[in-house]
């Protein structure tokens, strides 16, 4: 495999560069064009719980001061962008004075071992169903039994979590019902966590499963129809090859090309997607932690998620965009 | 019918009664009925006949590879001995590339795009043999890419690296490399220009004589076959209309349609295809301006000048048909898209009308694009398919504001369509994929012609369709300048159609104009090198003349020098076109 042009690499960082400051930026503004003044939130989440609060003006400009809120945009802009860039995104309002990247850098590795998990084994189960639905010589049934199981596509993950944790969990009571891992366990690299882990992520990874895979097996499908007619299929039927070779090395190899770009795309969106699946099952992820922010209007958390996503959003399109030129021979030839 | 002295073989491939049908919700369409033929071993035998005419089904069929819902119902198909309808899938599997290999028509999408050339020629060599070893694989496919002139490094290379003559030598060292009894090539040169295409004929032939195979060549040229097969078989609607040595053929055609095909083929110097009785006085158009003006217009693409600086004037008042002939690559469409205004020159202007074309207002660039017209080469994607082929006549028409109102829109339809010889009750509600290529050209033209415009640009407008509609479409494009005065730019590589209906003819080799005048001296008689390269290249069905036998390798660059060292040559010039060489 050759090496990856100079000026293809400059321009896809720069390009990385610009979507993280450009992303972090309206993350910034957005909160700002509310009306709602956190301090006032914090205030009232004190007063809620101490009956009164006296001198309460003091005590906003306090919190306005510890927040950071007091000063000027510009200044208040400069401070978030350069502490966005170490990760540091302030302090949360909802559980002051927990710092918003300890929430984070708490709930990323919930997330992202059952978002990657289960994002994996859709790509891999999707786009196979996908490529078994257009190939001619699948067996009846597949050509039967796929586009029946799509009508999962259709159920919103919420349902499918709900159904699944009410079969699985509370009737059939194979797996645990909610949480990331048993109370009872020491966390900590044993195999007692390590067992409980899995078996608390396996119905949330299902749920999300079950109703993401249709949508890589509709669109392999379409990618498959399209390779189908090519010149080098029939070519490499002609040639004698055997049928499943060519539909490993000359079909699938080409139509996956668009799915793999669309697989850093979804990385994203997933964390957002996920919200409501690990709200569900408590499971104690980003997703959760974005939904609690969004309640108690905890803006620097907030920020800090959404920056998060970009970010990772941000890295795998760079990571796929490297990868590209050695799975498509044909993007080194037009950039160099 | 045959001398009976060469039948002392058994023959390769034995057609009997073949009938093929494809069964449609509509009905059974009898693509192939009960067609019968024998190929000799070392034998090349030519398949020809229009698009739809059952050849490519035939060889199909052979190949055990018919599309969807086609099948053989009836008649027998022997491959040098086996029953080919007898084989299970895997027996028929293996027979394919060992025993009979199938070179593509469309070379240019026939390798897989994420694979070097190498590990394509080895998976066809694993299929049928099992794994071996890699050098053992690696000296079988040097070998086969030797056998058809191209450098060992090749192999390396992914298949967007080749140019098109390239990919398809590669696809003959595929079919090849297993030495097969019979090789199938499917119109293996329809997308290659003429210098290209003999070098790859050339090739081909020479291949096939060494291993000893039959060869089944599909194609519509009658040139073509004429210089490559011994045995001809012309087919129509499915059935084997004649069939016969080519000489047989050739010189004494017995069914009717063969000598259409025969006459079909544009001739340099031969009768012209248009009836000169019919042409009437072109319509002078009063203009003091010239219609179009090149001053010094060169064109880069980063460091590869595409079009050498080109000035030249062409007059409005005689409309005019200029032929821009040369081989892919030459520099011809580049002409073609900065005189479209698609893209800009690097250096120099291009007047229309005495209007810089980069530099015009909102206004003056509608009327540009009204008085600018195109035909392009591909009639398949002129349409858009979910719009029926009214919506495309009708469209500009409106957009520049030329209707009077939906009669007049309507009557004008009606009117462009006559005169393009299409019937608008049969065509102008239907879809675009249900209309064939040579219909949808023709429509094509019709709806330039409907904007009347000054200038037309026709980029290879008629290599798409078949060889006997080439001839009628011409002729409509040449009513243009006759009927109403319209002048045309005509890109072609095709220097027997330039002959005919082209006032002026400039011949492009990488972006230079090397030979540049009336089309009877500069196709006629050229002095050129590299227009006596053209037009030795075209291969005409006259078996006298010698289409350059035996030789498979034409240096490329000896004759770049060769072309850089001879100084272009200018043959004298026609009323109402100025050309500046230099």
């Amino acid at each position: 495999m050759g090496r990856i042009p100079r000026d293809y690499l400059i321009n896809r960082l720069i390009t990385l560069v610009l979507t993280i400051l450009i992303a972090a930026t309206i993350i910034w503004i957005i909160p700002r064009l509310s009306p709602v003044d956190p301090a006032e939130i914090a205030l009232g989440r004190m007063a809620a719980g101490a009956g009164s609060v006296a001198n309460s003006e003091e005590i906003l400009a306090q919190l306005r001061a510890n927040m950071g809120i007091d000063q000027p945009l510009i200044v208040q802009y400069l401070k978030y962008i350069s502490g966005a860039l170490v990760f540091d995104f302030g302090l949360s309002t909802a559980a002051f004075p927990t710092p918003v990247s300890t929430l984070i850098l708490n709930a990323l590795p919930w997330t992202l071992g059952l978002m990657i998990l289960s994002l994996l084994i859709t790509f891999f189960i999707g786009n196979l169903l996908g490529a078994l639905m257009v190939w001619e010589r699948s067996p009846k049934l597949v050509k039967v039994a796929i586009p029946a199981a799509m009508v999962f596509t259709s159920i919103p993950p919420i349902l499918s979590g709900l159904l699944l944790m009410w079969i699985f969990a509370a009737k059939l009571q194979w797996f645990p019902l909610t949480g990331a891992y048993s109370i009872f366990v020491e966390p900590g690299w044993n195999w007692a966590f390590v067992q409980s882990v899995i078996s608390h992520g396996f119905l949330p990874a299902l749920s999300i499963v079950v109703v993401t895979f249709g949508f890589w097996a509709l669109g392999m499908r379409g990618l498959m129809i399209g390779v189908q007619g090519e010149d080098y299929v029939k070519l490499a039927e002609a040639k004698g090859l055997k049928p499943r070779y060519i539909l490993y090395r000359y079909m699938i190899r080409n139509a996956i090309l668009p799915q793999i770009t669309a697989f850093a795309l979804k990385i994203g969106l997933l964390i957002a997607g996920q919200v409501l699946v690990e709200r569900i099952f408590a499971y104690n992820g980003m997703g959760k932690l974005l939904y609690d922010a969004i309640l108690n209007q905890d803006f620097p958390v907030i920020q800090g998620v959404s920056y998060v996503i970009i970010l990772i959003t941000a890295l795998s399109v760079f990571m796929v965009d490297l990868l590209y030129p050695f799975i498509d021979p044909r993007i080194r030839h037009e950039t160099a | 019918m045959l001398d009976n002295d060469i039948r002392t073989d058994k023959p390769v491939l034995t057609l009997k009664d073949l009938s093929i049908e494809f069964p449609t919700p509509k009905g059974v369409v009898q693509a192939v009925s009960a067609l019968s033929l024998d190929i000799h071993k070392g034998r090349r035998v030519g398949f020809i006949g229009e698009s739809g005419s059952g050849k490519t089904t035939t060889a199909l069929s052979v190949m055990q590879m018919l599309a969807e819902p086609g099948r053989v119902s009836g008649g027998t198909i022997d491959l040098g001995g086996t029953d080919i309808l007898g084989l299970s899938e895997e027996e028929m599997r293996r027979a394919r590339l060992s025993r009979v290999a199938y070179i593509p028509q469309g070379a240019m999408n026939s390798l897989n795009p994420v694979m070097r050339v190498e590990p394509q020629m080895w998976d066809g060599i694993i299929a049928h043999e099992g794994h071996m070893d890699r050098a053992e694989l690696k000296r079988r496919s040097d070998a086969a890419l030797q056998s058809v002139g191209l450098p060992l490094h090749t192999g390396a290379l992914y298949p967007h690296e080749l140019s098109g003559g390239m990919k398809q030598r590669v696809c003959i060292a595929m079919g090849i490399i297993l030495n097969p009894e019979l090789i199938i090539a499917d119109e293996p040169t329809s997308a290659l220009d003429v210098v290209t295409q003999r070098q790859v004929m050339q090739t081909l032939k020479a291949i096939q004589s060494e291993i000893g195979s039959g060869l089944m060549l599909i194609g519509h040229d009658m040139g073509l076959m004429a210089q490559t097969v011994d045995e001809l078989a012309v087919l129509k609607d499915g059935e084997l209309v004649e069939h016969g040595t080519v000489q047989q053929i050739l010189e004494a055609p017995k069914h009717p349609y063969t000598r259409d095909l025969i006459s079909s083929v544009p001739l340099v110097g031969g009768e012209s295809f248009l009836n000169p009785d019919a042409r009437a006085e072109a319509p002078r158009r009063d203009s003091s301006e010239p219609l179009l003006r090149f001053e010094n217009v060169r064109k880069n693409y980063g460091a590869v000048t595409a079009l050498q600086p080109l000035s030249f004037t062409l007059q409005g008042d005689t409309p005019q048909i200029i032929s821009i002939v040369g081989q892919s690559g030459s520099g011809k469409s580049t002409m073609g898209s900065i005189m479209l205004g698609f893209n800009p020159p690097s250096e120099g202007r291009v007047l229309f009308e005495g209007q810089d074309v980069a530099g015009m207002n909102a206004a003056q660039s509608l009327e540009f694009r009204k008085n600018v017209q195109a035909v392009f080469q591909d009639p398949y994607a002129c349409f858009n398919p979910f719009y029926r082929v009214n919506h495309a006549l009708k469209f500009p028409f409106r957009q520049f504001g030329l209707s009077k109102g939906e009669e007049h829109t309507q009557s004008a339809m009606e009117e462009a369509c006559e005169a393009v010889g299409l019937d608008p009750d049969l065509v102008l509600t239907r879809y675009p994929h249900q209309l064939s290529g040579g219909q949808r050209q023709r429509l094509i033209v019709a709806r330039a012609l409907m904007l009347s415009p000054k200038l037309l640009i026709a980029d290879e407008p008629v290599s798409m369709v078949d060889a006997s509609l080439r001839a009628s479409i011409l002729s409509n494009i040449y009513d243009l300048k006759d009927k109403y005065g319209i002048s045309i730019l005509y890109i072609t590589h095709d220097l027997a159609t330039a002959y005919h209906v082209s006032d002026f003819v400039m011949v492009l080799f990488k972006g230079h104009v090397v030979e540049a005048g009336p089309p009877r001296e500069v196709i006629g008689a050229p002095q050129h090198p590299y227009t006596q390269l053209l037009i030795d290249s075209i291969p005409w069905p006259d078996l006298q003349r010698s289409w350059g036998d035996g030789k498979t390798d034409w240096d490329p660059t000896a004759l770049e020098a060769e072309a850089a060292k001879a100084s272009a040559v200018y043959r004298g010039d026609v009323p109402g076109f100025d050309l500046a060489l230099g």
